[in-house]
Formats: C-alpha cells, structure tokens, sequence
C-alpha cells in the first residue's frame, strides 16, 4: 500500500524533515554473524582494472564528434562593474564559434542570482565572458582578444579585514551576518563560578578541494534531449539545476556521471560551466566541453572558509562546566556558511553552551562544502581549547574528554542517540598509540633539538543518510544481474559496496553482478555528500536485492515444481535439499523474462538522531628550531555502524587523515590583499600532502552494526576522517613543546612564533 | 634558439604560457653530455641528471642536493645543466656549486668560456650566459667527503626550498666554502661566515674531525643570516628565512666539523 511518512533527516549539521512516498516494508537488519557471503569482506574495487588500465571514462575523457570547446574568462579584478565588452577581434578569430556574455545571454537562474554573468563582479576568476571554439587553443587565444572596460571598485578580501570599519561594505547590510546560534544553560554564570577558564583565539586558512579531476562538463543537444556528462557528486541536483536555468523539464535532461576522480563537496550541483556548455550546445546543436583548469579550480571552484574563532571555557571540579564558541568564517561570495560550532554544540555533554556563528562577505572566491565543512575548521578550535583547558586544569586531556563523551542524547534535539561508541574509540585508540606513554611536557626526540609529543581529538557528525533513494535488480535469464541505483561513485568505492549489498541479500556471487549508477535516467538518489550516501541507497538496494530474490524463488518454485519454502539462493544457483540448479538454467527455460527487484530507502525514526563518532591519535616529532613537525603515527579508531568492506573504508579514512595532515600542515590559500589575487594558484603554490609527508596510519573499526539506524546497519565515513586530524596533530605538538599554535596550518613559522611567545625557542 | 633538456622547468614556462619560443632543440640524448669524469678533478656533464647524482656525484653535498629535488620522475628527468640554466636562486643544485666554487663550461660558435660560478649568475633567473651559448658542463676539484647540503620547505617531497644552505669545508685545500640558497637575487656567499669557519679549522687542525661548540656554531648561523638578503613571499617570510640560515648554519658546521 503506497504512503506518506515523515523522515527525520541530517545533512551536514542541519537537521530537516521530509516527507516520503513508500510502499510495502522495510527489511529487519541483516544479519551480523560473520555468516554473510559479501557482507562484511575485504573486496577490492569491482572497477579496478577498468580504472588501472586507463579504460574508466571520465568527463575530461569525453572527446565528441564534432565538438566544441568553451573556455571562460575571468574577472583580473577582485570588484569591478563591467561597462562594456568589446568581442569584434575575438569573434572575428576563424575557429571561434560564438561568445556569451553579460549584454547577449539570456536570464539563467544560478543559485540566488538570475544571470551567470553579473553585472558587478566580485572576485578575481568570477566569470565575465564565455567563448566555444572549433578548438581548446583557439577558444584560449580568443579569451585575450576580447575588450572588457571594467569600473573598479573598492574591495576586501581578508575576513579579518572585512570585519573592520574601514573595509568597504559588500552588501546592503555590511559584511557580517549571523548565520546560527544555540545556547543553553548559563555560560556567563558557569564562567564566574568556574576553578579554571581559558580564553583563546583560533584561526583556520583557506582550504582549497583540488580534487584530482578538475570542474567539468560536457553537453549535446539534439533538438529534443539535453545530455550532460559531469564530474559531479550528484547527477540529480545537476539535473535541477539545468532545469531551473535553461527552462527544460526533467524529461528533455538527462545527467551522466561514469567515473569521476573525486568533488570533496565542490561538485554538489550545477556549475556556471555546465550552463555554458549547455547555451553553447543548444544554440550550435553540438556537442561542447567545457572543463577547468587547474589554475581555474585554484580560483573559482570553491573553498573551506578561513576563520577565526573565539573559545571561552570553564571547568570546576574537573569537569568542563562552561564553553562560548563566537566564529567568523570568510564565505567569499557564497550564500551560506558552514557551521564551525557545530562540534561545540554536540558533540560534549556540558551543561552550559552559548555559540554564535557569522557569515562575512569578501571579494574572494566563494566557500563550497568542504568534506565535513564546518567541522574541521570548529573541530580544530575546539579539540584545541579542551587540551589547554584540561592542562589549566591538570588533567589528562583524554580524561577529560571521558568525562564527556558518554551521553546517550543529542544534547539539542534531546533524541536518543540510534548508538554510540564513543568511549570505545577512546579505548581503542589510546591503546594502539599507548596513551601511557605520554608524558605531560613531552619527551625527548630523535635529535636534541626535536621533541615528542602525543596528542588527540574527536568528532561527531552526522552520516545517518536517509530517504528517497531507489534501486532496481534486473535478474536476465541467464542469471546475470544488473543493479541500478540513484547515486554516483565519486571515487569512495560506491559501486563496489552496492555490488556486494546486492550479491549478498540475492544470493549470487559478487562478479555477476555489474552496477549502472551515475545516470538521472535512472532512479532518483541522493548527492553523494554528507556522509550519507551509503547510508541511503544501500538499505534501498538490499530491499530491491530481497524483492527481486523472492520472485527468483517464486518463479524457480514453479519450473522446479518444487515448495519455494524448500528453496535457497546461494551463490547464482537454486538449491533445494542439496541439489544445485544454476540460476540460468531455471530461468533459461521462461525464455526472456526479466525479473525485476525494486528497494526505497525507508525512513529515519523520528525520535532518534543517527550519528557518527570517533577519535584520532597523533604522535608527532617538532624541530624546535626549524618549526618543523614530523608527524609519525596516527591512530583512527571509528564508530560508524557496521563495515561493509573492510578495504575501502580504510582508504576512505587514509583519505581522510591525508586531507587532515594537509589542512594541519600545508594547505594555504595565499591572496594578495592588495590586488586580492591568489599567489597559490596551482599546486606548486598550493601544497597538498605528498607521500613523503604521510605517516603510518593505523585503522581501527567498532564495526558494530547500528540497527536502529537502517536495515544494513551502516552509516557514513567520508567525512569522519577528516575532522579530528588538525586538532591531535596540534595537541600533539603543544605535547611535544609546550607552545600551543592556535593557527592552522601549522606552518613552520607559526610553529617558531608559539615557541617564542612560550619563551621555549633558544 | 632554445635548448630542452629535462624540460621540467621549460615545460613549465611553455604551459604557463611565460615563453613562446620559435624553435626549441632538444639536447636529452647528447650523450657527451651526459658523462661525469673524476680524477680528482670532477667534470660533470650538464645533461647528468639528478638520478645519476645520487649513485655519483663527485661532490656528497651534491648527492644530498639531488636527492631532496622533486620526485623520482623529476629527478629521472631534470639536468644540471637545466638547473643552471634556468639560474633560479632556490635552484638547489646552486648553492652547492658555490660552495664548491665550480666553474660553469659554456660553449658557442665563437667558442668556450669558462665562468666562475661566483660570476654566472647576475639576478634570479639571470646568468652571463649569451644565448648562443650551451651549458656543456660544471666543473670543480674533488673536496674531501666534510661537505653538506640542507633546505628547508613547506612539505617534506616536491617543494621549492624556503631556504638552502651547502657547506663544503675541504681539508686538503684549507678552504670554506657556504652557498646559500632563496635567500637572495642570486646565490650569497657569505664571507665573513667563511672567514670565521676558516679561523675555527685554524685552531682546532684542519686534518682532524673536531665538536665545534655550541656557541661557536651559533655565531657560524649568526653570520651566515646576516648576509643573507631574503624576501617575503608565497613560501615564507623574510625573518623565517633568515632564523631558517642561522639553525642550518648551526647545524651544517657541527656536522661538518665532524667529517674526517
Ligand atoms: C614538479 C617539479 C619539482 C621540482 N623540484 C625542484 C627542486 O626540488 N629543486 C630544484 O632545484 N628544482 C626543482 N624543479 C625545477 C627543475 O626540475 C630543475 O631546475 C631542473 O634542474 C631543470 O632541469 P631540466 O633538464 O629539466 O631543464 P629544462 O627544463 O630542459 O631547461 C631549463 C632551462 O635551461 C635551459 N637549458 C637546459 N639545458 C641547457 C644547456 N645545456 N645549455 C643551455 N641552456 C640549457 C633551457 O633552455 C631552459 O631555459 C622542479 C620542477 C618541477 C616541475
């Protein structure tokens, strides 16, 4: 019987309800008895080879026909209004198709504006022009032919800078706005009556994604269907987003995604590139790849926020009675920030929390979401302030946190947890880096002039996922199985995993089943973002895997002329009292019927918030007299429901940690405040880690299914990973020297000024 | 005319779109180039590249230049004659070079000349080379194993030095010799660090391995920052660079010092 129900759902800290369509019922969780035949096994990634040997296709891979390259180009201005654009020599350049830009281009909605092309730009690399030629470098050499007459305008790009008097003022109301708050209990009172308090200011530098496949789309038009092939976390939303620009329906729109080398948040939906593929594509009737470069990506393809965060806190009688978290975060020309405070308000049981969070504008390239955005940079502050208010207050950082983390409540929604093993992580982890033997005040190093230290940090975020997601099994009469699934794999292993859901609960083995996701003609499902997406399709593909199980025993009931109940499926074959049928030969003999299995995602209890914790341990070594920090060893231990491959949730989490030690250690976006350029603009200006800067990293599983959560027991891990690893990296150093750097990253010269301001550096 | 040999740096400038050059000759498989002689006096070929340094360099110092440089692919494919060429102050190879007060071989229609690397280069990314000439080689006299190379960075692997430092200290000859790198349009010489080297040898015996003490290496680092002309930029600041100088000053004597 087809119903409405309502849904509790997170997506990266907000919490919303929905309502969903469904049908039928959900299944009890599966089985947890080391019995699963896929469930639970190290698999290596069913595409493996195809990647390896060059075969996989990317967007950037797509080589059309008769296609056409758009190029854009960008504003050198970080503020400047566009009077007049001159394209007579660029146009009259042979190869170069057409130009769009603001005086020629028709209205096209774009995430709160209606032009892709405004008016006043706001940021060095925002998009003036767009140009489609026969070929890229014609498209390139076209870009410098065209006249742009900008007025230029005051601008500000530094948040601290936007923050002050003199900064010119970006928006009708200024620069700051506040864009959340929580508070409970009375922290001003908590603080007076407090033994101990620390008082600390924290700031965080601007991260940029760099996923290894840049921005971009590839579009074809033929009078009747729009197709798009992008690199995105979310065919759907690409989808949506084309339909609210370009006026088509769903129907006329179809969005593929094969393979894709990673978004990290940055690819959640339409991009000003993919509109102008698509106007070009549908003015010329051809096919047009418009993709970044690296220089572009550096620029204009988003951002975690720089911020700067104020942490007050209190303890009495050795517990943390009071924290006032105030954070500001540079959204560049972004229409939302994440949210810093969010750790704050969650993820301790403390009874007094007043937190407020600003937006400030600058004439910067925008934020986008960021693998737990808000979370590294507010994890960082607070995991930071918890070790120097533990060390006011002379106790072991890792007590403290004991003391905390055992709440079985969502401190803001007072839901119970679905489950928790924080404390376990704790356990786990402090036993694998051998928290005994850290000494407050560190211990020697290597060399006489390096320390050690032992330091860590935790997380909660969310990772419940949720509805509507959908599957189907096609079961072909030889057996073979196609599982089609609302989702895309970004590069985590999604299709691996929904492989072996689905061969598990049919009962085939795991090379018969091939996965087709990636593709809006397909079934709806979530952006693969937020934790969530195996959260989310998996329950739907085992509930579409079961379905199409039950017709398969159905069907071989009647050509087996045997009881179904006397029945099993068991590794592509029927069995029944001992004997084997292989699938195909049932099926062979009701010529070309498909069997076709269809699974929801079911909803989210309403009265209970699913989510995800664990702690990370660092061991690190700092040349006290260079700043340099060596990190040796870090200890994952995670609290993320059951494991449904071993193997690619540990790269999800050695993923995680090495975005972690860049962000500590590295990444910096550097712009010029005076022209506000980014100096970093590539990645030999911009250092993310290389495999000489990665420790050993030890991974650590609960691995206990969360049965309350959804039928498979499983919860997110993309992003857990990556939000304690600043923060133990950085009270490991404070561990190791004594001086606490309370910017990230932790570059040598930050490293070199705390020693000095703890009178430490000789 | 042009002259590709790793093209890790050319390359880079062509992508970037910094040079347009109308013809580019590729030199990678001129193999007398590529050789390195020894006989006390080591002639290097400036096709060599790092990857071979590692195995035979004719100088430790160079070995431990070559081995901090890019990545295995970089090092399979970059030359020190591409080094020299480009004449980048955080050229890593450079420092050492003055320190080992080599002399650059170059070679055009007109001739030979044989520059003292002291006088090669003029500015960052300047050197007296015409451009008919070709890098045929580096040169310099074998000087015992008491020599080092040390950088600092922002990351541990592919990462332009935020400060290097090569000390070479050649017993036989009596001679100091520090070369410092991103530091400075060119690279520095500082003279009074060496001078100041010089002396402490003197007193302690040039042919025996010594401890310098720890304020004698402090005033070593004091004097190699002193000279030292560094700027702010994208990598680090000018007063980080110049601390970075006086600890690898610091430290490069006490290793040194200690090298038979
Ligand atoms: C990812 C990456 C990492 C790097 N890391 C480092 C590093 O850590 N340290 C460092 O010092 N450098 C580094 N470099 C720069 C570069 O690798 C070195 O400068 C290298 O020595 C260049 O040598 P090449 O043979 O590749 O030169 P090319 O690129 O072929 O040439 C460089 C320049 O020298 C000229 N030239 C080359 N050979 C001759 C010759 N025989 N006669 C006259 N002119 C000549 C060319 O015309 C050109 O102008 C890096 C580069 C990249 C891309």
């Amino acid at each position: 019987m087809t119903r409405i129900l309502k849904s509790i759902e997170e997506f990266e800290g907000e919490v919303s309800e929905s309502l969903v369509i469904v049908d039928g019922h959900d299944l009890p969780p599966a089985r947890h008895d080391g019995g699963s035949p896929e469930i639970g096994r190290s698999r290596r990634r069913i595409d493996a080879t195809q990647r390896v040997t060059g075969r996989a296709r990317y967007t950037q891979d797509l080589y059309l026909a008769g296609m056409l390259h758009a190029r854009i180009l960008r504003s050198p201005h970080a503020r400047a209004r566009v009077r007049r654009i001159d394209t007579k020599r660029a146009e009259a350049l042979p190869g170069v198709r057409g130009v769009l830009h603001r005086f020629n281009t028709p209205k096209t909605p774009f995430r709160g504006d209606d032009v892709i092309f405004r008016e006043e730009v706001r940021f060095v690399g925002e998009e003036v022009c767009a140009v489609a030629a026969d070929d890229e470098d014609t498209a390139r050499e076209a870009l410098a032919l065209i006249e742009v007459d900008y007025e230029r305008l005051p601008h500000v790009v530094d948040l601290e800078e936007a923050l002050g008097d003199v900064a010119p003022q970006l928006e009708s109301d200024g620069n700051v706005s506040e864009s959340g708050s929580h508070k409970r209990g009375d922290t001003k009172r908590a603080l007076k009556e407090a033994d101990v308090a620390v008082d600390v200011t924290y700031r965080t530098s601007t991260q940029l994604h760099n996923a290894l496949e840049t921005h971009g789309a590839v579009a074809l038009y033929d009078g009747e269907m729009l197709t798009v092939w992008e690199s995105t976390q979310h065919v759907f939303g690409v989808r949506t987003g084309l339909k609210n620009a370009l006026k088509l329906p769903y129907s006329r729109i179809r969005v593929i995604c094969d393979y894709m080398g990673g978004g990290f948040g940055a690819k959640n939906g339409v991009g000003k590139y993919t509109i102008v593929a698509s106007l070009f594509a549908m003015r010329f009737g051809k096919a047009v790849r418009c993709v970044l470069t690296r220089d572009e990506e550096n620029l204009a393809a988003g951002n975690r926020s720089a911020t700067l965060q104020q942490l007050r806190l209190g303890a009495k009688g050795g517990r943390i009675t009071a924290i006032e978290h105030t954070s500001w975060s540079n959204s560049g020309q972004g229409k939302w920030i994440a949210n810093p405070t969010g750790p704050t308000n969650t993820l301790y049981e403390v009874a007094n929390v007043n937190t407020r969070s600003y937006k400030v504008v600058t004439n910067a390239g925008s934020l986008s979401a960021f693998r737990a955005p808000g979370y590294v940079e507010g994890a960082f502050a607070l995991e930071s302030a918890i070790d120097e208010l533990a060390e006011a207050a002379g106790v072991d950082p890792l007590t403290l946190r004991r003391r905390h983390a055992g709440a079985g409540k969502d401190p803001i929604t007072g839901n119970r947890y679905s489950d928790k093993h924080l404390l376990e992580c704790y356990r786990i982890g402090a036993k694998e880096i051998g928290w005994d033997r850290r000494r407050a005040g560190g211990t020697r190093g290597s060399a006489p002039h390096r320390r050690r230290g032992i330091g860590m940090a935790s997380q909660i975020w969310g990772g419940g996922g949720g509805p509507p997601a959908y599957a189907t099994v096609h079961v072909d009469p030889d057996g073979s199985v196609v599982l089609t699934a609302g989702t895309q794999d970004i590069g985590t292993g999604t299709r691996t995993v929904l492989a072996q859901i689905c061969a598990d609960e049919l009962g085939v083995e795991l090379d018969d089943v091939r996965v087709q996701i990636g593709d809006s003609a397909g079934p709806f499902g979530p952006m693969s973002a937020g934790s969530m997406t195996l959260a989310s399709v998996g329950p739907a593909v085992r509930l579409a895997a079961h379905d199409a199980r039950e017709q398969l025993l159905g069907a071989a009931a009647g050509v087996l002329e045997t009881p179904k109940a006397e029945l099993r499926l068991e590794a592509g074959a029927i069995v029944s009292k001992g004997a084997r049928t292989p699938l195909g030969e049932v099926l062979g003999k009701v010529d070309n019927n498909t069997v076709i299995g269809k699974g929801i995602r079911f909803p989210n209890a309403d009265d209970l918030a699913q989510k995800t914790f664990s702690a990370q341990f660092a061991e690190v070594e700092v040349d006290v007299r260079t700043g340099e920090i060596f990190v040796e060893r870090i200890v994952a231990a995670l609290d993320v429901g059951r494991i449904v491959n071993p193997l690619t949730a540990a790269s999800q989490v050695e993923g995680g940690v090495i975005q972690g030690i860049g962000f500590a250690l590295s990444e910096e976006r550097i712009v010029d405040r005076a022209l506000g350029r980014v100096m970093s603009g590539n990645l030999e200006g911009y250092k993310v880690p290389t495999v000489k800067d990665v420790p050993t990293i030890v991974v650590k599983f609960v691995d206990r299914p969360d049965r309350r959560a959804n039928n498979l027991g499983a919860k997110g891990l993309g992003e857990p990973p990556i939000i304690p690893t600043a923060a133990a990296i950085a009270n490991a150093v404070a561990n190791a020297t004594g001086a606490r750097v309370r910017h990230s990253p932790l570059t040598r010269a930050r490293v070199l000024e705390a020693l000095a301001l703890a009178g430490i550096r000789d | 005319m042009t002259v590709l040999a790793g093209g890790t740096d050319l390359m880079v400038e062509l992508n970037f779109g910094r040079r347009r050059p109308e013809h580019i000759v590729a030199i990678d498989r001129v193999g007398e180039l590529a050789g390195i002689e020894r006989n006390g006096h080591v002639r290097m070929g400036a096709g060599v590249t790092y990857t071979r340094m590692l195995a035979d360099a004719g100088s430790q110092a160079l070995a431990e230049a070559a081995r901090t440089i890019g990545s295995p692919q970089i090092r399979n494919a970059g030359t020190i004659g591409g080094n020299l060429g480009t004449a980048s102050p955080a050229g890593d190879t450079l420092p050492v070079l003055a320190a080992l007060e080599a002399t650059v071989v170059l070679r055009s229609k007109a001739g030979e000349r044989r520059v003292p690397f002291a006088d090669y280069m003029t500015g960052p990314k300047k050197s007296v080379r015409r451009a008919d000439e070709l890098i045929v080689a580096a040169e310099w006299d074998e000087a015992g194993p008491a020599q080092t190379y040390m950088f600092v960075s922002t990351r541990n692997a592919m990462a332009i030095s935020i400060a290097g430092l090569a000390m070479v200290v050649d017993r036989a000859r009596k001679r100091v010799g520090i070369g410092l790198g991103s530091c400075g349009p060119t690279i520095i010489r500082p003279a009074d660090a060496e001078g100041f080297a010089r002396g402490l040898f003197d007193e302690a015996g040039w042919e025996r391995p010594h401890r310098p003490s720890e304020s004698a290496a402090k005033e070593l680092g004091r004097l190699v920052a002193a000279a030292a002309r560094p700027i702010d930029d994208v990598r680090g600041t000018a007063a980080y660079r110049r601390h970075a100088l006086a600890v690898m000053g610091a430290r490069a004597l006490s290793r040194v010092a200690q090298i038979a």
